[in-house]
């Protein structure tokens, strides 16, 4: 009787069902799950932590005052510990360590160091304890004592509670701070942006005399001309490194000094603080105010102190570009090689071979594109390139060695298959009648592609394009080989001629997550850029396949088929 | 399929036509010598040689495979795309041969429209649909298109119902006006002869109909010529009827005859139901 009911149950189907669902089930977790790791990992980054201050005293250790921030904490064996040579009373089988930011790496050595809990007492977050981010040696925890301007005190205390003289000590480094931001910020433009088209122009010019030179056209008369634009630049560039001194000296006035845990006294310059914050003393809505700066800086600023610090801007804007890049070139690519093979090509044996050979070109390794790119592109094309068009440069190359141009050709070629494919799948759908239709009126075959049938394949181009975009703003092996670095001194797109430098170096999402979590010299520091960075990479390819998937449904609308 | 619906045979037919046409008064078209036509091994045509009177409505009869719509192909090479057709003898076009060398195929579209069996209008807008052949000819300026499309899409019938919606989607429309727009399409580029394929099969009775009036209002600028399945249709519209069976021309005459008084005893079995 119960085994009838057994069968039946599996004759009904529903066992099936159950599976089905289970998988999808399972497959939605995994990606809920990934994707909520990385957020809380990487966005909690951004929180200003409370900062404790609290006696530290390992058993048979002289004690010390710790300030630091909570980052971690996990359970150890006790027996782990006592091997590390720390003296712990038998009874506990496990005890919690937290890993500790101390900063301050300038006298410490590390920013990090781990603690047990069990030996931290007297714990406390005082309201006036200060953290200060620097342009360089991370960040600074301790009291503020004094604020000099010019070396002249204008603010000092001695309390390290918030009293009348505490808090005015404090006013006068923010507004220091404000200052000197303001103040770097103008220094910023000028060598970045000023300076910069000045050195663009006097490479130009140099390049320029090259080519005279190697084209024996170099009369006196070009030779003074080219001397003339170059004193003029020579001009400008002295009145700018005249406002630059004047700048620095501005910049360097004001000192501020600071008591570290240890008591060890320190006094820093104000221009090397980027912001400063009493994380005890900030309120909820302080506290998302700092947190939103943060997120923003991240966004939209430079990298800072080998990638660990600052923001990731010129990785998004890189990738991006890359991307865009790569889809303007495998678009016509791909669909003019789909239009050949489906409409003009005879279908025979040939073209299967070819067509299983595209197919295969898609399961092709992208390390092994990188390889081709860097070999075919880069030393083949790139050095042919640079002997034709940019001789003045040489030996420097200019297309010889990895750049955005190249890397977006490589992705072009590794995404070809995808857009074949679709384009042609979308091509055989398009119903005869309608290619019969404009035949029909005197169109030539030409004519009818261009100007019904390639409209009506567009939606399916478009998946074809999403989906090389997906697999193109991910890659990353071959990205390393032809072009993309871990820090690239300006963007790829600016304001001196030719305005796209198709020829530079470019930084990456995805290289950046590599680079940042795996090469760089604070790993602690960097873990939560790690995925931080990698949401943010998710976030980017989410973002483009949302543009791509509009345009393609718009497309779909407008020439929704005849489903007659 | 649509034997329920229509009036009977002669009553029409006859009250149109008084007098007896006689096809050796009608200036010739199209004439077809000796025309076979093979796809692959397979004989589709087997000879056939008959002439389309100008600006007259010619009807091709016959069971289904019979070569009606194909040989309907042959008078615009749309049998050209078909990779495994082969064609002998000839079609002439005011007694040019449209298979000699050196033919321009798209110039003889041009001047031989075709109307499907299924409505096939492009996804693009009302107006652009009727412009597209003009489009194609180069012609892009804004009066001489507006004029066309009016005159087209009142020839078809079609104007009082899309004048306020010339540019939305042509996929929009219903089925009977979709197939009057491809009419219309066919006949802003201005053709000699209209090739109609069944205009009417995937229709609605009344649809049907307007497509018939639309017939005996086009055959004044336009000679025509029709493949349809419906012995009705064929009696209703036409002038001449052919009568085909098996790759054969059976009977070629003017449609009171063919109907009423069939010389071949396989005609007459035809039409009256015994076969097909």
């Amino acid at each position: 009787m119960k085994k009838t009911s057994v069968s039946n149950w599996f004759k009904s189907g529903e066992p099936w069902v159950w599976l089905n669902a289970g998988a999808v089930a399972i497959s939605v977790i995994m990606v809920i799950g990934l994707l909520l790791l990385i957020a809380v990992r990487g966005l909690g980054h951004f929180w200003p932590a409370d900062i404790i201050e609290a006696r530290y005293e390992l058993p048979g250790q002289p004690a010390y005052n710790l300030v630091a921030e909570r980052v971690e904490s996990v359970d150890v064996p006790t027996a782990q510990l006592r091997e590390a040579g720390i003296d712990i009373p038998e009874g506990e089988a496990f005890m919690q360590r937290t890993l500790v930011k101390t900063g301050n790496r300038d006298i410490y050595g590390s920013d990090f160091r781990w603690v047990v809990d069990a030996f931290l007492s007297d714990v406390r977050k005082p309201e006036m304890l200060i953290a200060a981010e620097r342009h360089e040696w991370g960040n600074l925890y301790g009291y503020i004592k004094e604020v000099k301007e010019a070396g002249v005190v204008i603010a000092e205390t001695e309390d390290k509670t918030p009293t009348e003289s505490a808090l005015a000590t404090w006013q006068a480094f923010e507004a220091s701070i404000e200052r000197a931001t303001e103040i770097h910020d103008d220094i910023y433009q000028i060598e970045k942006h000023d300076i910069g088209a000045i050195n663009h122009g006097l490479e130009r010019l140099r390049l320029k005399q090259r080519r005279y030179e190697l084209n024996n056209k170099l009369t006196p008369e070009a030779l003074a001309d080219l001397d003339a634009e170059r004193a003029e630049l020579d001009i400008e560039y002295k009145g700018l490194q005249q406002q630059l001194i004047t700048l620095y000296g501005e910049i360097n006035r004001d000192t501020v000094v600071f008591e570290a845990m240890d008591g060890t006294v320190l006094e820093l310059n104000v221009a090397k603080v980027v912001r400063a914050y009493r994380p005890n003393a900030m309120n909820g809505f302080g506290k998302i105010g700092f947190y939103g700066d943060k997120l923003w800086e991240f966004l939209s600023a430079e990298p800072r102190e080998a990638n660990t610090e600052g923001g990731v801007f010129p990785a998004i804007f890189g990738t991006v570009m890359m991307v865009l890049l790569m889809t303007i070139l495998v678009t016509p690519f791909g669909v003019v090689a789909a239009v050949y093979l489906r409409e003009y090509a005879s279908q025979g044996w040939f073209t299967r071979v070819i067509r299983i050979a595209v197919n295969n070109l898609a399961g092709v390794p992208s390390i092994v594109y990188g390889v081709f790119g860097l070999g075919f592109f880069i030393y083949f094309m790139g050095s042919s390139i640079d002997q034709a068009f940019f001789p003045e440069a040489l030996p420097a190359p200019t297309f010889g060695t990895g750049g955005l141009m190249w890397a977006s050709i490589t992705l072009a070629l590794l995404t070809v298959p995808v857009v074949i494919v679709a384009t042609e799948e979308g091509l055989s759908r398009i119903p005869r009648n309608v290619r019969e239709g404009s035949l029909a009126l005197g169109a030539t075959k030409a004519e009818t592609l261009w100007r019904v049938v390639l409209p009506m394949a567009s939606p399916a181009i478009m998946t074809g394009v999403i989906l090389a975009v997906a697999r193109a703003a991910g890659e990353v092996a071959p990205l390393m080989l032809v072009g993309v670095v871990k820090l690239a001194p300006s963007l790829p797109l600016d304001g001196n001629y030719p305005f796209i430098h198709l020829d530079q170096k470019f930084m990456h999402l995805g290289f950046h997550i590599y680079d940042v979590g795996f090469q760089s010299p604070n790993v602690e520091a960097a873990r939560p850029l790690v995925y931080a960075t990698a949401l943010l990479l998710v976030i980017v390819i989410a973002l483009l396949n949302f543009a791509a998937v509009t345009i393609r449904n718009h497309l779909r609308e407008k020439y929704k088929s005849l489903e007659m | 399929m649509s034997e329920t619906k229509t009036h009977s045979i002669d009553i029409s037919a006859m009250q149109r036509d008084q007098q007896t046409l006689r096809i050796e008064d009608e200036t010739k078209c199209l004439s077809v010598n000796n025309l076979h036509l093979y796809y692959g091994e397979k004989e589709a045509l087997k000879g056939i040689d008959m002439i389309i009177p100008e600006k007259k409505v010619t009807a091709f009869i016959g069971p289904s495979g019979c070569g009606k719509s194909t040989l309907l192909r042959c008078f615009n090479r749309m049998n050209d795309l078909v990779d495994s057709c082969r064609i002998t003898g000839e079609v002439n076009l005011n007694d040019q041969n449209i298979y000699a060398k050196g033919t321009d195929v798209a110039e003889l579209r041009r001047r031989v429209g075709m109307v499907f069996q299924k409505p096939n209008p492009f996804p693009k807008s009302i107006y652009e649909n009727v412009a597209y052949g003009l489009r194609i000819q180069g012609i892009n300026k804004k009066r001489i298109l507006d004029e066309t499309v009016e005159w087209a899409l009142r020839s078809a019938a079609l104007w009082d119902e899309v004048k306020d919606r010339l540019h939305e989607s042509a996929l929009g429309m219903s089925g009977g006006q979709q197939q009057r727009l491809v009419i219309a399409r066919t006949v802003a580029v201005k053709p000699e002869v209209l090739l109609l394929d069944e205009p009417a099969s995937a229709l609605d009775p009344i649809s049907t109909l307007k497509i018939e009036e639309l017939i005996h209002e086009l055959k004044a600028d336009f000679t025509i010529a029709i493949v349809t399945h419906n012995m009705q249709q064929a009696a209703r519209v036409s002038d001449y009827t052919a009568f085909m069976y098996m790759g054969d021309l059976i009977e070629f005459g003017d449609t009171n005859t063919l109907f009423t008084n069939p010389a071949k005893q396989q005609t007459e079995d035809y039409i009256t139901g015994r076969y097909g």
